[in-house]
This record gives C-alpha cells, sequence and structure tokens, in this order.
C-alpha cells in the first residue's frame, strides 16, 4: 500500500476545530466544488478525510485481520451497538477495556446507535418518547433501547466516535410522522449528551433528519449546530429514496453545518456517490456493500464491478484492476479467483481485500486530487470512466449544483455527457 | 530442476533389520536453475523430513490467504495442490498459464509444488472410473481424466514433484474374494503411469501411488513394477478410502515397503493427525500432508498437544483431548492466549474470549485466527518429532506421546478428520452450530 500521505507538503490547516476528544483540521479545498481534505485527530488515530470506513458489526471485518486492515490503509472502522450489546455484552467489553482492546484494533473506530438495526432488525419496534421498544428475539419480553441506555452501551465499547440514538423513520415516509422524528430525535440528542459519560475520550455525533423535506431538515441542521458537537452526521437516507432527493437533502444539510466540523454521511459506499458526495462538502462514510458484495464473488472497479463466478472469468490471466496495487491484485488473475470465489473462506477474503483497497484507494485519489486542486476534472475522469456517455441524471445535476457541469465539454475538450432517468448504473462500463 | 532425497540416518524398526520399516531423517532438496542460464545458478530448497506438505484447497491453504500464512515461521517450502480442485469448469486448458501453477496460485517459485488428483481429507467417493478414465466430481459435473489430459495438465501446470493419475479403490471395504476391482485398480494403475510417462513433456520428479489396497499379492505387483522404472523418485500411499484400523494400513504400506527401494521418500496420505503421523514416521514414513490442523480448526478447537522433549513439563497443564475447544461457554470471559506462551500471531494478539466471540458470531475470522494457531502448532510437532528421532528417542516419545493422548477411549485425540468428513465446513455453518446447540442443552 502506498505510504506517501498526500498531506506531507500541507503545514498550516486552513481552519480547523477542537473538542476535547476530536480535533478537525481543514487543509485543503476544492476552488470549485464544496469538496475538502482534512485531518481528524481522534483518541486512537489520526485520519484522513474524506474517507471510507469499513464495517465490522461484530467486532471484526469479515475474515480479515488487524494487521491486514492496517497494511490496507483503513482508518477507521465501524462497529454496531445493536449487535455488540447483545453479543459480547457491555459487561465482557468493558472488562476486556473497551472494543479496541477487546479486537486488538488501535486505530479509529465509530459505533452506531443501535436505533437502526431496532427499526430495520425487529418486527415489533414500538416508538415512544422514551425510546424504542422493542421484542427481544432470544426470549421474547419487551424491552426499551432509550438514548441514555444507547450512549451507555456505546461508552462501554469505547469506540472514538458515537452516534446519538434517534428516532429513525423511512427515507419513503411523508406527513407528520417525519416532524414528530425530526424533533424527538433533538430531544433525544439532548438526553444523550446529558448521559454521555468519557466526553474527554469519546465523540457524541447528533444526527440530522427531517426526511426528504427540505424545511424540517433546514430546522434540524439549524437546531443540532446550537448544541456545538465535535461532528455531525447526515442520516435518515440511502433508505431507498429516489437519488434526486437524496442528493438535495445531503447538499441542503452541508451548507447549514459548520466548516470547520467533520461531516459524516451515513450508509453511503457506491463509488459515484462518494464522488459526489465528496463534491458536497461530506467527509465521511460508511456501508456494509463492498464487504458484503465480495461475499457473493463481486469485485469492485472504476467501472462497476465484476461479479467473478460468471463463465467469462474462466480463462481472463488479468488481475482485477492492473491499477490496483493490493496483495489480491498483484498476485492473482481473474481466473484463478474465478475458480475459489463462493466456495472457499479465502476466495471470499481475496476479494474482501481487493474490495476494501478499492474503497481506501478512491478516497486517497479523491484527498489527493483536491489538495492538487484539480477536483473537478478528477470527477470528470471518473465519470466518464464509470459511466462512459450516459450519466444518471441525479449525479449530473448533484454536480452542475456546485460548479461541475458533465453536459458540457471542458477546456481540454474531451468530455462531455448527457443525462440519462436511472439512478444506478445497470452494467459495468466496459 | 532436480529433485534429490538424502537419507541421513534410519533406525530399524520392529521385526525389520534392514531399516527399510523404520523411523528415518532425511532431506528433500529442489534445486532450481534460475532463469539466467549463463550464470547457471541453482537455488536449493531444502525439507528436513520427516515433514509435512502444506494442504490447500484450490491451491490456497484454508482460510489463510498469503499475507495471513506470512505470519507463520519456520513452515516447510512444501505445498500439495490436488486438480481435482480446478476441475469445475469441465477440463481446463491451462495453456495460459506460461508460469504454471506456482503464478496461477500466488506461490513463491522456491516453494516445492506436488500435485495430486484428489483431496485426501475426502474418504468418500462415488463417481466411477473405467479402464481409460478417472471420474472426478466436481460441481459442474463428473469429470473424466485419461492419462493423456492428466499428462497435459501437468505439463501446464509445471509441478515440482507430480503424482500421476491413478485407479484408486473407493470401496471402503473391497473383497479379496469376489470381484476383480482391486486387480483391476493395480493394472489400469500400472498403465496409466507407463501412459503419463511416456505422453509427458514437464520433467517433474515423479511420486508413484503404491496401489494394491488389501491384496498382499497384488501390492507385490504394484511395488514390484514401481521399483524396475527409473522414473519413479519417490512413492505415495493414498488408501484414504480405505475404512480397516490404521494400524492394519501401516502393515499394508509396510509389506509394500520392503519391496520398493528404500532410498526414495515416502508421503502417505491419511496419517495427518499426529498419533497417525508418528506412527506412520515410526515405521518409515517421511511425508504426510497438514489436513489435520485444518480438520482441527473446523471444529472451533485450538491445538494444545505437545510431543517430544517439553512435553513433560507441558503436558501437565494440557488436557488428553490434545485441544481446547473455543465453544465452550467457560470461553466468554477467558482473556488468555489460546495457549499459555504460545508465539503465534494469534495467541499474540488475540484472546479466547474474542475467538469464541467470533465463532458465537459466525464470523470469518474465527478460522483465520484458529487455523494460525494450528499450522504454527502442527509445525511445532514436527519439529519435536525431528528433534526426538535426531535423539535416538522417538520410539519413546511417542510411546509415551500415545499414552498420554490416545488412551482413554472416552476423550481420545485427534478424531477430527473423521469428524471433518461428516460436516459442511467452516464452524460457521448451521450443521456446526446445531451440534454446538446439543452439546449445550
Amino acid at each position: 500500500m502506498t505510504t506517501t500521505d498526500e498531506f506531507d507538503n500541507l503545514t498550516t490547516p486552513l481552519e480547523t476545530s477542537t473538542s476535547p476528544a476530536l480535533k478537525f483540521s481543514v487543509y485543503s479545498r476544492c476552488s470549485t466544488t464544496k469538496a475538502r481534505a482534512s485531518k481528524m485527530q481522534l483518541p486512537h488515530y489520526t485520519a484522513s478525510t474524506p474517507m471510507f470506513m469499513p464495517v465490522g458489526t461484530m467486532g471484526s471485518i469479515k475474515g480479515i485481520t488487524t494487521r491486514q486492515l492496517e497494511a490496507l490503509d483503513c482508518h477507521v472502522i465501524l462497529g454496531n451497538t445493536y449487535h455488540l450489546g447483545s453479543r459480547p455484552g457491555p459487561e465482557l467489553l468493558e472488562k476486556a477495556g473497551g472494543l479496541h482492546k477487546f479486537m486488538a484494533w488501535d486505530r479509529g473506530m465509530l459505533t452506531d446507535s443501535g436505533g437502526f438495526q431496532m427499526v430495520s432488525l425487529l418486527k415489533l419496534a414500538n416508538i415512544t418518547e422514551e425510546g424504542v421498544e422493542f421484542e427481544n428475539p432470544h426470549d421474547g419480553k419487551m424491552m426499551m433501547l432509550t438514548p441514555e441506555m444507547s450512549i451507555g452501551l456505546q461508552n462501554s465499547i469505547g469506540a472514538d466516535i458515537m452516534m446519538q440514538l434517534d428516532d429513525v423513520v423511512s427515507s419513503l415516509t411523508t406527513g407528520p410522522r417525519v416532524e414528530e422524528a425530526m424533533w424527538r430525535s433533538v430531544r433525544w440528542l439532548d438526553r444523550s449528551m446529558q448521559a454521555h459519560k468519557r466526553p474527554t475520550e469519546q465523540n457524541l455525533f447528533p444526527i440530522v433528519q427531517g426526511g426528504l423535506d427540505e424545511r424540517l431538515r433546514t430546522l434540524s441542521a439549524t437546531e443540532l449546530v446550537k448544541r456545538n458537537a465535535p461532528g455531525y452526521a447526515i442520516g435518515g437516507l440511502s433508505g431507498g429514496e429516489a437519488k434526486g432527493a437524496f442528493w438535495r437533502m445531503v447538499s441542503l444539510s452541508t451548507d447549514i453545518l459548520p466548516t470547520n466540523k467533520p461531516r459524516y454521511c451515513m450508509g453511503v459506499g457506491y463509488a459515484e456517490d462518494l464522488v459526489v458526495c465528496s463534491a458536497l462538502g461530506v467527509d465521511m462514510y460508511d456501508c456494509v456493500f463492498p464487504t458484503r458484495t465480495a461475499r457473493f464473488g463481486n469485485a469492485l472497479v472504476r467501472t462497476g464491478s465484476l461479479a467473478l463466478k460468471q463463465g467469462r472469468f474462466k480463462d481472463d490471466m488479468d488481475p482485477i484492476d492492473r491499477d490496483c496495487d493490493c496483495p489480491t491484485c498483484k498476485t492473482y488473475s481473474r481466473a484463478y479467483l474465478h475458480t475459489t470465489v463462493t466456495k472457499d473462506t479465502t476466495g471470499c477474503h481475496l476479494i474482501t481485500v481487493h474490495n476494501i483497497a478499492f474503497q481506501m484507494r478512491l478516497m486517497r485519489d479523491i484527498r489527493r486530487a483536491i489538495i492538487e486542486d484539480r477536483f473537478p476534472s478528477f470527477i470528470r475522469e471518473f465519470m466518464q470512466t464509470r459511466f462512459g456517455k450516459t450519466v444518471p441524471r441525479w449525479v449530473v445535476e448533484a454536480l452542475q449544483s456546485v460548479g461541475v457541469d458533465l453536459t458540457v465539454a471542458d477546456e481540454k475538450g474531451g468530455y462531455a455527457a448527457t443525462a440519462i432517468d436511472e439512478d444506478f448504473q445497470k452494467t459495468p462500463n466496459v | 530442476m532436480t529433485l534429490r532425497f538424502e537419507l541421513k540416518s534410519a533406525i530399524a524398526g520392529a521385526g525389520d533389520a534392514s531399516g527399510t520399516n523404520g523411523a528415518r531423517t532425511g532431506r528433500l532438496v529442489l534445486g532450481r536453475e534460475s532463469d539466467q542460464s549463463a550464470s547457471a545458478v541453482t537455488t536449493d530448497t531444502t525439507i528436513d523430513t520427516p515433514n509435512y506438505l502444506k494442504y490447500t484447497r484450490h491451491g490456497l491453504q484454508p482460510h489463510m490467504v498469503r499475507e495471513v500464512a506470512a505470519e507463520l515461521e519456520g513452515m516447510p517450502a512444501a505445498t500439495r495442490v490436488q486438480l481435482e480442485d480446478f476441475l469445475a469448469d469441465e477440463i481446463p486448458d491451462y495453456v495460459k498459464l506460461g508460469d504454471g501453477m506456482h503464478g496461477f496460485i500466488g506461490l513463491d517459485r522456491s516453494e516445492l509444488l506436488v500435485l495430486d488428483t484428489l483431496d485426501p481429507t475426502v474418504p468418500e467417493r462415488t463417481s466411477k472410473s473405467s479402464n481409460t478414465f478417472m471420474g472426478v466430481d466436481s460441481e459442474g459435473g463428473t469429470r473424466r481424466l485419461t492419462a493423456e489430459v492428466f499428462a497435459r495438465l501437468a505439463d501446464q501446470l509445471k509441478p515440482d514433484i507430480v503424482v500421476p493419475l491413478a485407479d484408486y479403490v473407493e470401496e471402503p471395504h473391497p473383497s479379496l474374494t469376489q470381484g476383480k476391482r482391486i486387480s483391476k485398480s493395480v493394472s489400469r494403475s500400472c498403465k496409466w503411469l507407463e501412459e503419463y510417462l511416456s505422453k509427458r513433456k514437464h520433467p517433474a520428479a515423479v511420486f508413484a501411488p503404491v496401489m494394491g489396497s488389501l491384496s498382499t499379492e497384488l501390492r507385490d505387483i504394484s511395488a514390484k513394477k514401481l521399483a524396475a522404472l527409473d522414473e519413479v523418485a519417490g512413492y505415495v500411499f493414498n488408501d484414504v478410502s480405505l475404512d480397516v484400523a490404521f494400524e492394519k494400513k501401516l502393515q499394508l504400506v509396510g509389506h509394500s515397503l520392503e519391496r520398493l527401494d528404500a532410498s526414495k521418500p515416502r508421503y502417505m496420505a491419511g496419517a495427518s493427525a499426529p498419533d497417525s503421523a508418528v506412527r506412520a514416521i515410526l515405521r518409515g514414513i517421511d511425508l504426510v500432508d497438514s489436513s489435520y490442523p485444518y480438520a482441527v480448526t473446523e471444529q472451533g478447537f485450538a491445538s494444545t498437544y505437545v510431543f517430544g522433549r517439553s512435553a513433560s513439563d507441558e503436558e501437565a497443564s494440557t488436557t488428553s483431548a490434545g485441544h481446547v475447544d473455543l465453544w465452550q461457554e467457560s470461553m466468554f470471559s477467558d482473556f488468555g492466549p489460546l495457549v499459555e506462551g504460545c508465539e503465534c500471531f494469534t495467541c499474540r494478539t488475540h484472546h479466547r474470549a474474542y475467538i469464541h466471540h467470533l465463532l458465537m458470531t459466525k464470523e470469518m475470522l474465527s478460522t483465520v485466527l484458529l487455523q494460525i494457531h494450528n499450522m504454527h502448532w502442527y509445525q511445532r510437532f514436527f519439529a519435536a518429532v525431528r528433534e526426538s528421532l535426531g535423539r535416538g528417542q522417538l520410539e519413546q516419545d511417542a510411546n509415551r506421546f500415545l499414552e498420554h493422548y490416545c488412551s482413554d477411549a472416552r476423550d481420545a485425540a485427534f478424531g477430527e478428520l473423521e469428524t471433518l468428513g461428516k460436516q459442511e465446513s467452516s464452524p460457521t455453518t448451521k450443521i456446526q452450530r446445531k451440534r454446538h446447540a446439543e452439546q449445550h442443552q
């Protein structure tokens, strides 16, 4: 992996924010878009942003050792509070000295609140002002997760960044329930801040809510900024809403959130989303997609994804990606991977390693392009590689909103795209 | 490329004055000319015997990708690969592999690569062979492997050692008196070996399967044939399907060894478990394979068995099971390493409670970390066996080892490979969890 740090020549930050357990320094701003490249100093590690955080739900990233994760240049990983709270449970994690020690990971870590899993995994979740009431899948008894309990669990886990419990509604919900959830999330933030016992060791991030309603999002973001948190998350998106609404909510949020603090867009991990959201001023991302799709034998490339199980790869002696310097691409051909994916655990590990390396390299490229102030041309190259001549309309419009117009050829006279109505790429651009 | 076997010492086995049937130490030396033919530099790869060939699936050791396997030190530079893992898509044409199997599976050039046909951990086979082909079951259907196709693939894959195609008897209890299965197996195997030798171009060292199953007469015929062939550089005992007591298998192997060239190396498949391995080594076997530690990992166990000089100190602290079960509830809050004092990556980095948690939550890292430890432990066992042999104490040490781990029938150690054949795969499968749930009810 590359050891050169793209921040090496930058000595003075443009702006900073300092909290007891986090120092955020913006070193470089794109002169066209809202993108920025920053350093985020956490109790366990100083991360470079924009960054992608692989998800290690149960306290491990699928089959990958912590030493491999370091070699892959992962700065922060994510753990799920709901899962870790039931197994191994907060008592054991406290005894172990926190999740860092329990899993032997000494870089950055972020935990979610557990609320999303409550609502998405459990059928009988009922939300009241007190908290989320749910049926314990183990014994069938009704239980309650309150904002205080979520923070208590997260204090036991000990991650560098914790998330407030929020009242999650589907991004497809409309009507008064969205406003109720938004205001309740603000009240729950206040309770969470009250309950937080380790403010000098852990950061608590509020979550901007408000569904797809501009007025509610604005209200939410404005309310949260008053709490002077070390960083902010944009939540309640990536739930199947139209991408046109998604990017508008992200952009609206980053316009209100302070420029000297990190912004985290939850549940985002597709390459084009990472590029677009970075242009909209987002700094942090997480998603299960890269590691999950690896288990089905899908390797990520700039043009999309290769389903290595397919017969067309059985004689293909090229690596997944010639330009990738991950251990898998340096050693194995697609033909070899074709023989082992979905059969052996090592087949899965090889693709997982590549997919994490893919995400990390994309983020490094984004950071470098921002620092060298050529992010707009990076975006053009990226979109040309990924989509060719036809680019999803939401991408075109999101980028137009920050001064990059893909439909017009730039001064180099090369690439110009046509907008199409599909939100996602249907087939790889090969 | 040259392969030579240097026999260093042999001690006489029970009832055998010639040394043919006794434990011995040696080294397998692979000399490979480097690409710059002008300078004609040869680099040697040396494997001290007795030792093991690294067991692989699709060319990689179970659960460990290259950079993870690199955490292990002192492993023998010898890997075995079975051709059947690469037959899912019809008989492949590996002509594009300029670099052979080494490059394809990411093996260092210095590593000695043994190409066999079948996975030694699969004792039960359903597909039948004919006079002209071996039937191999694959995900994509039954493949018909002829000696000619085998020779072509072996030429393309360029292994250092090849175990030519043979007609293994698939029946667990072949009849000695009725039917002609064993005799067919011997004659077909002889024929296929000759065909392979006449068709092949790549000069891999040939380790020939010694055939004959339960029949001593037919074993004589097979052994005499192989002993007469100059091209045969070593012998393989591949009777993994045969369902007889291990002692009986060793007798059959011993019978053949008396008719074979004692200066050549011998590999026995199905003798991977430490008790089997040490008994096979006492009877003159030089090489087994590391399928055993894989089977231990699949059970969610960590090996603890100790052999030889250090055993007296350490035995007291380990049970006669030869492993600890990481599924046990007592592991939940056990912050000790898998084995106290163990220097493997897993024991240096993680504790039992974490591995237990990974098993309980079906996380794949559980088997990765267990496999690292179990391979480290297996390597340590072989180093101890060679050390004991060097001191001339192997028989005494082996007796004590077998007494400690294998005398208590209720808690008999080293049965993990038998369980492996019956289970689906890794501890993260439903079957394994069900077994666990039943145990703890």
